[in-house]
This record gives C-alpha cells, sequence and structure tokens, in this order.
C-alpha cells in the first residue's frame, strides 16, 4: 500500500489524474483530430468500407434464413464472417477481361465513378452538430441532390460503353426508372425544407428535436421511402439489374475488382440515401443521452436508426416481386408526383396557419 | 439452323444458353428496346437420341432411359410407355397395381407442379423466398418415393403388368400425414404468393391466349385449360386407376398468365385429395402378373395416351416379334407448347421484361421437347 | 384499404420464416439415415450365386459380365460402376437373391479404372465411420405442424 501510494500518489490524486487523462483524450479526439478521423473513419473510409462489408454479410444470412437455409458458415468461425473478406480477396486475384472493341480506359473508370460519386455525397451528413466533414452551412440539401443528380449518369455510362446488347438496355432502364422516381423525392424534400425553414442539415435536424418530421408529413414519408428504394436500386425496383431478364444488366461486361466496385456502388448508394431519410425524416442524430458524453450518444442514435432501417430494406426484398419498367414509370408520375405535390401543398398549409 | 434475316430497325437479341434464367435452350428476340415483335425459338441442344436408345433395348430395359427423359415429372412419362408395352404384349394389370400407378403418378404430378411454380416466383423477381420454399416441400415427395420404391426420382417401378413393389409398412399413414403438411403449405403459397398485389400486377392480362386460338394452334395440358377449354387425357382415355377416382377438370377463364399459374396450384389440390384418396381406399390384391424380361411382342403397332405435367404426351410403338421394339415415336407436350409460345408475339403485346413470366406460365421442359 | 391489407400480409407471412430451423443437412457432420430399399452400392453373396447369368442379360446399360474369381470354381458377376444406373433389375431378377443394395453411396475415386468392381470387392461392403471420418451423427426428417425438421437418430 506504501509502494501504490509513493508511485501513484494516494486514491484522490490518482482519480484525478485519471480524470485529467480522459478529459485530454476525449479534447483530442473530438477537436484537434477530427479531421483526420472524420476522413479516416467515420463517416469516411472506414465507416464506408466496413458497412458494405457488414451489409454484403448480413443480406447474404439474412436471405438465406428466409430461406431456410445457413449461408455463409465454414470461413470466420461458423458465422462465415470472413467470407466477405474471401470473396473479396477473391475478386482482387481475378482475371480483368476487357472486350476488344471498347475504349479500355473509359471501360476501367465507369465502375470506380458508379462507386465514388455517391460516396462524396456522404461527407454533407450531420452526426453531430459539430461533426460534418464539409460543413458548408445553408447548402447542405441542395448540395446533396446535386450529386446525386449526377449519380444516375455513371450506370448509363456504364452501359454504353460496355458494347454489349444487354448492357444498353440495362442503361436505358436506368434512365427511364430514374426519370420517374427522382422528381417525387425531389418535392418531397422541399416540403421537409420548408416546415424546418432552412436548408442547413443541421438545422433541419435540430428542428425535429420534439416531434420526428415523420409525424405531420408522413405521406411524404412513404413517397420518400419509396424514392430511396427507386434510387439505390434495391429490390422491389432493381429492374436495371434484373437477373432473370438480361443478364446484370449495366453490369455485365465488368469482371474482377471491376465486378467489385459495381456491387460496392449499390452499398454506397444505400447509404447515402438512407443517411439522407434519416435525417430528413426520423430525426437525425436526436435521441436521449446517454452516459453523459452528447457526441456519443449522437452517432449512436444515428448508428442504431440507419441499422434498422437497412434491416428492413433488406427484409423488403424477400417479400415483393419486381414490376415491369412501364408499371415503375406509371407508379411514378401516375401516383407519386401527386402525392408528392398534394404533401407539400400540405406543409404550405400547416406552415401559413402557425400549426407547425 | 439458318435464321431468318432480320429486319433493320429492330435488336436482335439472343436469349441463349449463357443466361441465368433460359433453361437449356436459345430463344431469339427481335426487339425495338421493349416491344417484342418477334419470338423464334431453337431448340435442339439437348438432343440425345432416345428413341433411337430404346431401339437397342429390351422392352423392359427401354424403361430406364425413359424416365431420364424429363426428371421432374418421370412417373408421368414411363406410364406411357409402359402401357404401350403392356398393349403390345397383352397383359393386363390388377386393380391394386392400377391404384398404386395412380398414387405415383400423382405425386409426380404434385412434383412437376411445384417445380413450375418456384421458377415462375423467380422469374418475376421473387427470387428468395418461393423458390427455395418449393424446393423443401418437394423433399417431403421424395422422401416419399425413395420410401416406396429406393430411388428418389429416377425410380423404374413401372413394370408392363403391374407395379414393382407393394406398400411397406404404414406407408398409407406417412403419406396422410405428407398431404396434411402440404396442405398447410399451400395456405401460405395463396397469401404470400398469388395473392401479393404485385405478382398480380406482373401477372394480370399478360399474353393472353384466346381459346380459338389455343385450338387452333394445338396447345395443350395448363395452357389450354387456362383458356377456359376442358381437355384432360385422364378423362379421354381413362389409364390406370382414374375412372375409379373422384376428380373433376380445372378450368380458368382468364386467359392470361395469372390463370395458367392458378390452374397448376388448383391441379396441385386436386392431386393431394386424390392421393389422400388413394391412401385410405386402395384394395387388396395382387400386384403383378407373370411376365419375363426376355418376351417377345408380336408385330403391331399400339399408341397410348397419357396426362404429363406439361400436357398430353402420345407414344407409338411398332414392334415386330424381336425382343427390342422396332421403333418409338414420343411427341412431348412441350414442343406444342413451344409453337404456341411462338406464335404469341403476334397474339398479344409482350415486352422484353414479359419473356421469363411467359415462358414459364407455358412451363416447357426442353429436355422433353428434344427427347 | 384492402389493398393496403393485402400488401403488408405477405410481409407478416414471410417474416416469421427467418426464426425458423434451417433445413438443411450439415454433410460430412451429419449423415442422413437411408430408407430400407435405399439403392446404393450392391452387395454380392458368394454362396447363393448359381451362375446362371440372368443379371447380366437382363441389364439394360451392359454393366455386368461374369468373370472367374479366385478361390471360387464358376463364374462370378462384375459390375461396371462406370456405365451402372443402379436401376435394380439385377436385384429383381435374380433368382436367388445374390445381389442385394446396401446404402453406401460414396463412391467417388480419382482413377476411373478402380471403378470397375470385381466379385471379391462387390463382396466386401466397408464400413460408413470408415469412408466418412468426419460424421458424428446420423439423422432423419419428420414432419410437425409448420416445418420439416431433422433430428438425431443415433449418434456415430
Amino acid at each position: 500500500m506504501s509502494m501504490i501510494n509513493a508511485a501513484f500518489g494516494n486514491a484522490n490524486q490518482v482519480q484525478q489524474n485519471l480524470a485529467g487523462i480522459l478529459a485530454y483524450i476525449m479534447e483530442f479526439l473530438t477537436v484537434n483530430a477530427r479531421p483526420i478521423l472524420q476522413v479516416l473513419i467515420l463517416p469516411g473510409l472506414a465507416f464506408t468500407l466496413l458497412f458494405a462489408v457488414f451489409a454484403v454479410w448480413f443480406e447474404r444470412k439474412f436471405l438465406a434464413r428466409a430461406m431456410l437455409r445457413v449461408g455463409p458458415y465454414y470461413c470466420g468461425g461458423r458465422s462465415g464472417i470472413l467470407q466477405v473478406f474471401a470473396d473479396f480477396i477473391k475478386l482482387f486475384l481475378k482475371e480483368i477481361i476487357i472486350p476488344s472493341d471498347v475504349n479500355w480506359i473509359l471501360f476501367a473508370l465507369s465502375p470506380v465513378m458508379v462507386s465514388a460519386v455517391p460516396g462524396l455525397a456522404l461527407v454533407l451528413i450531420p452526426f453531430d452538430a459539430n461533426w460534418i466533414m464539409w460543413d458548408i452551412g445553408s447548402l447542405g440539401l441542395p448540395m446533396f441532390l446535386a450529386i446525386m443528380g449526377i449519380a444516375p449518369l455513371m450506370p448509363v455510362f456504364a452501359g454504353w460503353v460496355s458494347n454489349n446488347k444487354y448492357s444498353l438496355i440495362g442503361s436505358w432502364r436506368v434512365a427511364y426508372m430514374y426519370i420517374s422516381g427522382e422528381i417525387p423525392l425531389v418535392i418531397s424534400a422541399a416540403a421537409v425544407a420548408i416546415m424546418a425553414g432552412s436548408f442547413n442539415l443541421v438545422d433541419i435536424v435540430e428542428s425535429q428535436k420534439n416531434m420526428w418530421f415523420a409525424i405531420p408529413q408522413f405521406i411524404g414519408f412513404i413517397v420518400f421511402f419509396l424514392g430511396v428504394l427507386i434510387e439505390s436500386e434495391r429490390t422491389p425496383f432493381d429492374i436495371p439489374v434484373a437477373e432473370v431478364e438480361l443478364v446484370f444488366g449495366w453490369r455485365t461486361e465488368f469482371s474482377g475488382i471491376l465486378f467489385g466496385f459495381t456491387m460496392m456502388a449499390e452499398y454506397v448508394m444505400l447509404q447515402a440515401w438512407t443517411l439522407l431519410f434519416i435525417t430528413l425524416y426520423l430525426g437525425g442524430y436526436n435521441g436521449p443521452i446517454i452516459m453523459g458524453s452528447i457526441i456519443g450518444s449522437h452517432i449512436f442514435w444515428l448508428l442504431t436508426k440507419f441499422l434498422i432501417l437497412v434491416i428492413f430494406i433488406v427484409l423488403l426484398r424477400c417479400v415483393f416481386p419486381r414490376p415491369r419498367m412501364d408499371q415503375m414509370l406509371k407508379i411514378g408520375w401516375n401516383y407519386l408526383t401527386p402525392i408528392a405535390l398534394l404533401n407539400l401543398f400540405l406543409v404550405l398549409a400547416m406552415k401559413v396557419w402557425g400549426v407547425v | 439452323m439458318t435464321e431468318p434475316e432480320i429486319t433493320p430497325e429492330l435488336m436482335r437479341i439472343s436469349w441463349g444458353p449463357q443466361h441465368p434464367m433460359s433453361g437449356q435452350t436459345r430463344i431469339l428476340l427481335d426487339t425495338d428496346g421493349e416491344k417484342v415483335h418477334r419470338i423464334i425459338a431453337d431448340l435442339g441442344f439437348t438432343h440425345r437420341g432416345i428413341e433411337k436408345v430404346l431401339e437397342n433395348r429390351s422392352l423392359i430395359g427401354g424403361i430406364v432411359p425413359i424416365d431420364r427423359m424429363a426428371m421432374v415429372d418421370t412417373a408421368n412419362i414411363s406410364i406411357g410407355y409402359v402401357t404401350a408395352a403392356e398393349k403390345a404384349l397383352g397383359l393386363e394389370v390388377p386393380e391394386r397395381a392400377n391404384w398404386i400407378r395412380s398414387l405415383v403418378c400423382e405425386m409426380s404430378r404434385i412434383n412437376s407442379h411445384l417445380y413450375a411454380f418456384g421458377l415462375q416466383a423467380e422469374a418475376t423477381g421473387y427470387f428468395p423466398a418461393v423458390f427455395l420454399w418449393t424446393t423443401i416441400d418437394r423433399e417431403i415427395l421424395l422422401d416419399l418415393f425413395e420410401e416406396l420404391t429406393g430411388a428418389r426420382w429416377s425410380f423404374n417401378f413401372f413394370l408392363p403388368g403391374g407395379v414393382y413393389k407393394d406398400f411397406p409398412e404404414g406407408f398409407a399413414d406417412r403419406v396422410v400425414e405428407g398431404v396434411h403438411y402440404l396442405r398447410n403449405r399451400f395456405k401460405d403459397y395463396w397469401n404470400a404468393m398469388i395473392e401479393n398485389p404485385m405478382f398480380e400486377m406482373r401477372c394480370d392480362n399478360v399474353a393472353i391466349l384466346e381459346p380459338k386460338d389455343a385450338l387452333r394452334l394445338g396447345a395443350t395440358g395448363p395452357v389450354l385449360r387456362g383458356s377456359g377449354i376442358p381437355v384432360d387425357m385422364r378423362n379421354e382415355e381413362p389409364y390406370a386407376a382414374y375412372a375409379d377416382l373422384d376428380w373433376e377438370i380445372i378450368t380458368e377463364d382468364a386467359c392470361d398468365v395469372m390463370a395458367r399459374t392458378k390452374v397448376r396450384f388448383h391441379e396441385i389440390g386436386q392431386s393431394l385429395n386424390m392421393m389422400e384418396q388413394i391412401a385410405k381406399e386402395i384394395p387388396e390384391g395382387e400386384i403383378k402378373t407373370r411376365f419375363s424380361p426376355f418376351a417377345r411382342a408380336p408385330e403391331g403397332e399400339h399408341i397410348s395416351r397419357v396426362e404429363n405435367g406439361r400436357g398430353e404426351m402420345s407414344t407409338h410403338l411398332w414392334t415386330n416379334g424381336t425382343p427390342n421394339p422396332y421403333r418409338v415415336k414420343i411427341l412431348p407436350p412441350s414442343l406444342r407448347n413451344m409453337y404456341v409460345f411462338e406464335r404469341l408475339a403476334e397474339l398479344s403485346h409482350i415486352t422484353v421484361a414479359d419473356i421469363p413470366v411467359v415462358i414459364n406460365s407455358i412451363d416447357p421442359w426442353y429436355l422433353d421437347a428434344d427427347r | 384499404m384492402s389493398w393496403i391489407k393485402k400488401l403488408l400480409r405477405p410481409l407478416g407471412i414471410v417474416a416469421p420464416y427467418i426464426l425458423r430451423n434451417s433445413q438443411t443437412v450439415a454433410y460430412p457432420t451429419e449423415r442422413l439415415m437411408f430408407k430400407e430399399r435405399f439403392r446404393g452400392r450392391h452387395q454380392f453373396f458368394f454362396e447363393r450365386c448359381i451362375s446362371c447369368g440372368i443379371c447380366a442379360r437382363v441389364c439394360p446399360c451392359a454393366s455386368i459380365e461374369l468373370v472367374e474369381a479366385e478361390g471360387h470354381e464358376k463364374t462370378y458377376p462384375s459390375i461396371d460402376y462406370n456405365t451402372c444406373s443402379f436401376c435394380g433389375y439385377c436385384v429383381e431378377f435374380c433368382p436367388k437373391q445374390a445381389i442385394e443394395f446396401t446404402d453406401v453411396v460414396e463412391l467417388a475415386v480419382d482413377d476411373r479404372s478402380t471403378l470397375k468392381y470385381s466379385p471379391e470387392r462387390l463382396s466386401e461392403v466397408p464400413d460408413i465411420k470408415d469412408l466418412v471420418p468426419r460424421m458424428k451423427r446420423r439423422t432423419e426428417a419428420y414432419l410437425t405442424d409448420k416445418e420439416m425438421k431433422y433430428r438425431k437418430v443415433k449418434d456415430v
């Protein structure tokens, strides 16, 4: 006892020293090293890659359970978590086959662009009032929608550069689908911005402290959710990549690591759109504070909502068949656009008469 | 084959052998992006020369290759050949053997329709759930086959003059248990799949085949019964015990893809009722008549027509006094239905996205069509 | 409102499937218990055979050939598993039941000429534990109200 006293001081001093060290570490992490942490870990490189790995594994296990079988089992100690890494390494080591009469620079570049452009939009999502990678204030929402407006051009481009009839049909379908799905999405987002009073994403989250926007704007909630499924090409709206009709749509000709990039693109798009959906309608990072740390609990609540929504989206894949292209256009133009406009007028009415 | 010429404005897609969903065939589509203007079916990839193989084997040894003609639906094909061989040899089948033959044929029909059902679900994009469920449900039937005959699908169980073996102990109870289990499962299929609004959206009013066109082009099986015409070989020329069982022909009037799917669905229910009736009311008796495996059939020609899972199949057998048959000609149902499929592009509006749905509603089995 | 109920009903039906058991057999740790009449590899009994040759004449795939065997006077059948289709005619038409089926299905080899089984080899059937060393239990399927499950029959 006396030796410990001599080495570290008595009990009170030890506690004060430890608390001081902890506070110093927290301050360093959240203030000084913040840019590096944001770029590398959250919401940067590590978050995106880990989410892609987790989502692939989770989807395979979940689908296998719905099909009453086991899924990846042997790699990684009976849960199969290392199977994704094994597939990733296999894709790296495979030969990249480039058809002989395409422009090989554009051919090799287009899958990278397909997965990189949605990743650009991730920098705008606020994980906390002070934790945004690119804080451009009141241009947040329009910038996000502008970046994701360029995103549909990339699959069209990839299908065209492949010089293959199936890919061409796939890229036409991408163009049709995005045209029909984009407009209701933007109108619903505008309604949210009107209700919050600004385009700044942090302000939108802060104004949902008392009540999430999903409750007064439930029509817009459903329209935006369908729009999220359409834009990220998830079943039941994965018409461009319908495996039973066109071999793999615009992804047909890519092999090796280029194929890996196109698979990752689906999950990066899903990540970007789902995070925006949570920010606009489900309260963003709001939630009860746990363990006294504001940043920690904000990040925790955002990630929890994100995980629950991803689970629900994967469940939707098991349940519904996919519609045909002309039925998809009919849904988008005949049903979703008028409902989104109705939602906008309702929000304007509520704002003018001071209800919300 | 020499392909017809390409019109300049249309794009020719080869729905080819290298495709996740095409089966073992190649179909050429002339399309302008979405609407299909012409369909050309290029069969023959799986031609194995079964008719020639049958000329080199004896009458009883020929049952083994015929079992492998269409693997999903073996009993209904081999009963065609066996009935023709019985007519050639002049044998008579005892009553209990007829009832056992009906039981095996109905189980085989359920097998085939379940497989078609799963493929239809996969074609509409409903990939994860339903296709694997039908595979698991077929496992029940395959276990019953294993218990009765010894093999899971390539049982050569029929013999000219009867069947090989009798029921083992307690088999009838297990059949009834399996029937109850499958009836429970079909409630799930009806609610989750056929009454699914998106499945209806995909299948209603697609590829309408009018009754007069179906008769003119020679459709058969559920394709014909889905257009409202009640023709079934088990009714026209009753073989096995079908004259004694109570069943009725199932037709639907809507003439589209959904009608054909519903015909198959209700036929499964009908077959389950027949299985239960057979397991409870089967008469006692012998199961085979004496027959030497080296018998020689006298000279003559004989025809037998049976109802396959896919339609009517006729077997035409010429014998000339040697142990081997002189010539066997088989007319499969899938070939006739593929002809109807080719004409569907002119009869109704089909888009490229509809093609897998329409193919699986016609349900060809290319091994059967090419023999 | 009925179409909303119709749209949500498949969700309610498919979602509970996640909680059910998987209906697969974890081979090679488990191996199914085959039924009594299952057609696996053949087993030959020297003392019952009378060398009549019916099995060789009735086999539709021409896989049986009568050869000499060591230590026995007559000729006995040897089966060529390259072409055997497991149809069961030799078992059915043998007048003395000298050939029977077992439930061994692990017949894969590296060299195709070893698939021609001589009569001595046909008469000795190896134990399943030697063929599948990782096997721990034998299972069989049974039906409950809603699902088909596998239960353990015996430990190995």
